[in-house]
């Protein structure tokens, strides 16, 4: 059986680390290094272009990490983390990496990675690319400050202060800047459980708010309830939406 | 040194306490037939000797300190010296009567006088007992605020054994992604990584020998430094840069050893780490005034939402200072214009305060 050649992509903000990787890989001629990232955004957009097999990548990076590379790529490649620290490391098996190297690694270990991630390779789409979402899951130990969003390979960083509301839009959610609005491919049910309830909360099946922005409650005359925020903008408020309201003000007088 | 002459205010207070003594020995004068004149005249002058007569008793209660098991012969003690004081006392008494035998309106105190030596010779006693109370009470208060200070000053010393046992435990993934950079090397450039592997040598020698000590001069913090940067720059590259302003007049000041590690380590993992093009660490050192300066200043990644309050390390740093200088020092964290800068400012020339305590 001959055997089928692979593209690769080594992530890591250091040089020598990316040097040892490909060293490994040197004795491995069907492993093609494709591209060799210096940090999160060259790694997206490197890898919504060229769509790899195979990815070697570390979690602390400057700008995005690599759970958040992770979360950007819409078809995720085979991921080997390979990384200092080992606390991520359940983390990264429930975004379905293959493998997790703990820096420094010997010969024998990058070996049996790579034998599992090309193993992983071959079985192709059977195990399915992880979704976006269980890579936003997998980061629920890491405070989260800030959202990443990519449009195209262009990668945004929504810091959370910045954020007004949020507004689910079926699959997407929609953020909502004082400056743009960004389109994000999650749902809003999972969005909420990522953020602080102190400073956001679900006022409606469709909307989230930053609570900090509310300046008041209004009745209509059909006796619901509207939110009316710094910047004028008025959002609906469910029963259920008031009541969880109700309890954070009464608790915040 | 006697806790009541040894202080004005307390002489004063003292002094203040044989008023209404005074007050009774008058009465007690009136009770036994003399005169308000001879009364007063007495009174004074008796109560005055007596207060400075009294102040003896310091010696006893120094002599005798409660609290050790023998209650025995402190009492027989106390019972004599109150005896041969009370009689001296009251002798004083006679002999003040006599000298004013002459005087118009003191014909007849000497023979009262005479009469009423029982009752002087009791009230002696009685003054004498009291007043050796009071020394037995100040001397308990001193005691309990010498070992409270003593206790306080224990205090700060563990507490700073501490911070500095938990500065000098090593960041393990420091210390795992420089061995990455070593096995990296180790095939791509052999000198390097031999290089390397003394550098994370003298690193981890000089960070174990400064953190036995309390106090360095700033030129040995700044050469564990040098190592330390040496190492990150082999791993960051030309991403991190460092900018030294050592004033050359300081290098000798002492500090408390691995001060400015942390907050180096800092700068690198929470500044240049995080910035794709890394940037410049400025470490920088005066001496202003008796006091030293020293501060640390690097970029960080205008995206990032800065963390709330101050992070463990900084936190460490700062009640380090703290316990050492008190309200002496000030501390500063922050991030301005996109640069992180911590400032420290205590006296100079720590030296003498504190190799004395440990």
């Amino acid at each position: 059986m001959s055997e089928r050649s692979y593209t690769a992509m080594i992530v890591d903000d250091e040089e020598l680390a990316r040097a040892v990787v490909q060293e490994h890989l040197g004795p491995h001629p069907e492993i093609q290094v494709v591209a060799s990232c210096a940090n999160g955004f060259e790694a997206v957009k490197a890898a919504t272009e060229l769509k790899p097999d195979l990815m070697f990548l570390d979690i602390q990076m400057p700008k995005l990490n690599g759970f958040e590379v992770l979360e950007l790529l819409e078809h995720p490649p085979t991921v080997v983390f390979v990384t200092a620290y080992d606390q991520h490391a359940l983390k990264a098996f429930e975004v379905h990496a293959v493998d997790y190297l703990l820096k420094p690694f010997n010969a024998d270990r990058f070996e049996e990675a790579l034998v599992r991630a090309k193993a992983r390779c071959d079985q192709g789409a059977a195990t399915g690319p992880q979704p976006a979402e269980l890579a936003a899951a997998a980061r629920s130990d890491w405070p989260l400050d800030r959202l990443v969003v990519r449009d195209g390979t262009k990668v945004t960083l929504i810091p959370l202060a910045k954020l007004d509301y949020v507004q689910a839009q079926d699959d997407y959610v929609l953020l909502k800047t004082p400056e743009k609005s960004h389109l994000k491919q999650q749902t809003i049910t999972s969005l909420e459980t990522r953020l602080d309830p102190k400073r956001f909360l679900r006022i409606h099946r469709s909307f989230i708010i930053q609570l900090d922005r509310l300046t008041r409650l209004e009745q209509t005359p059909s006796e619901s309830w509207v939110a009316v925020l710094q910047d004028g903008t008025r959002l609906p408020v469910s029963k259920n939406g008031y009541a969880r309201l109700k309890v954070v003000l009464d608790q915040g007088v | 040194m006697h806790p009541i002459l040894g202080s004005r205010a307390a002489l004063g207070t003292y002094l203040l306490g044989w008023v209404p003594i005074a007050g009774i020995f008058v009465l007690v004068g009136l009770s036994q037939g003399w005169t308000a004149l001879e009364s007063v005249a007495l009174a004074l002058p008796l109560c005055l000797l007596a207060a400075f007569l009294f102040l003896s008793s310091w010696y006893l209660c120094k002599a005798f300190p409660l609290g050790s098991s023998r209650l025995g012969s402190p009492a027989l003690a106390w019972i004599l010296a109150a005896g041969i004081m009370a009689n001296l006392w009251a002798f004083s008494g006679w002999v003040l009567a006599w000298s004013a035998r002459g005087l118009p309106g003191f014909q007849d105190l000497l023979p009262k006088v005479r009469a009423a030596m029982p009752v002087l010779v009791g009230l002696g006693t009685l003054l004498y007992l009291m007043t050796l109370a009071v020394h037995y009470l100040l001397d308990a208060v001193a005691r309990t605020q010498r070992s409270e200070s003593k206790e306080g000053e224990l205090r700060i010393l563990a507490q700073d054994a501490e911070l500095r046992a938990l500065r000098a435990q090593l960041n393990p993934h420091f210390l795992f992604n420089s061995l990455n950079s070593i096995s990296a090397l180790t095939t791509l450039d052999p000198a390097r990584a031999r290089s390397m592997c003394i550098l994370l040598s003298d690193f981890l020698r000089g960070s174990l020998k400064l953190g036995e000590r309390r106090l360095v001069p700033l030129s040995e913090e700044v050469d564990l430094l040098k190592a330390y940067l040496a190492i990150e720059q082999i791993r960051f590259g030309s991403r991190l840069q460092v900018a030294w302003e050592i004033a050359p007049e300081v290098t000798e000041e002492l500090l408390p050893a691995l001060l400015l590690q942390p907050l180096v380590e800092n700068a690198i993992k929470h500044g240049i780490a995080g910035l794709p093009e890394g940037g410049v660490v400025r470490i920088s050192a005066r001496a202003e005034r008796g006091t030293l300066e020293l501060k640390v200043e690097n970029p960080v990644d205008p995206d990032l939402e800065p963390p709330p309050g101050l992070g463990i390390g900084l936190r460490q740093v700062r009640s380090r200072l703290q316990l050492r200088f008190g309200t002496r020092m000030r501390f500063e964290a922050g991030i301005q214009d996109g640069v992180h800068r911590v400032v420290m400012i205590f006296p100079a020339a720590a030296g003498g305060f504190s190799e004395a305590m440990a």
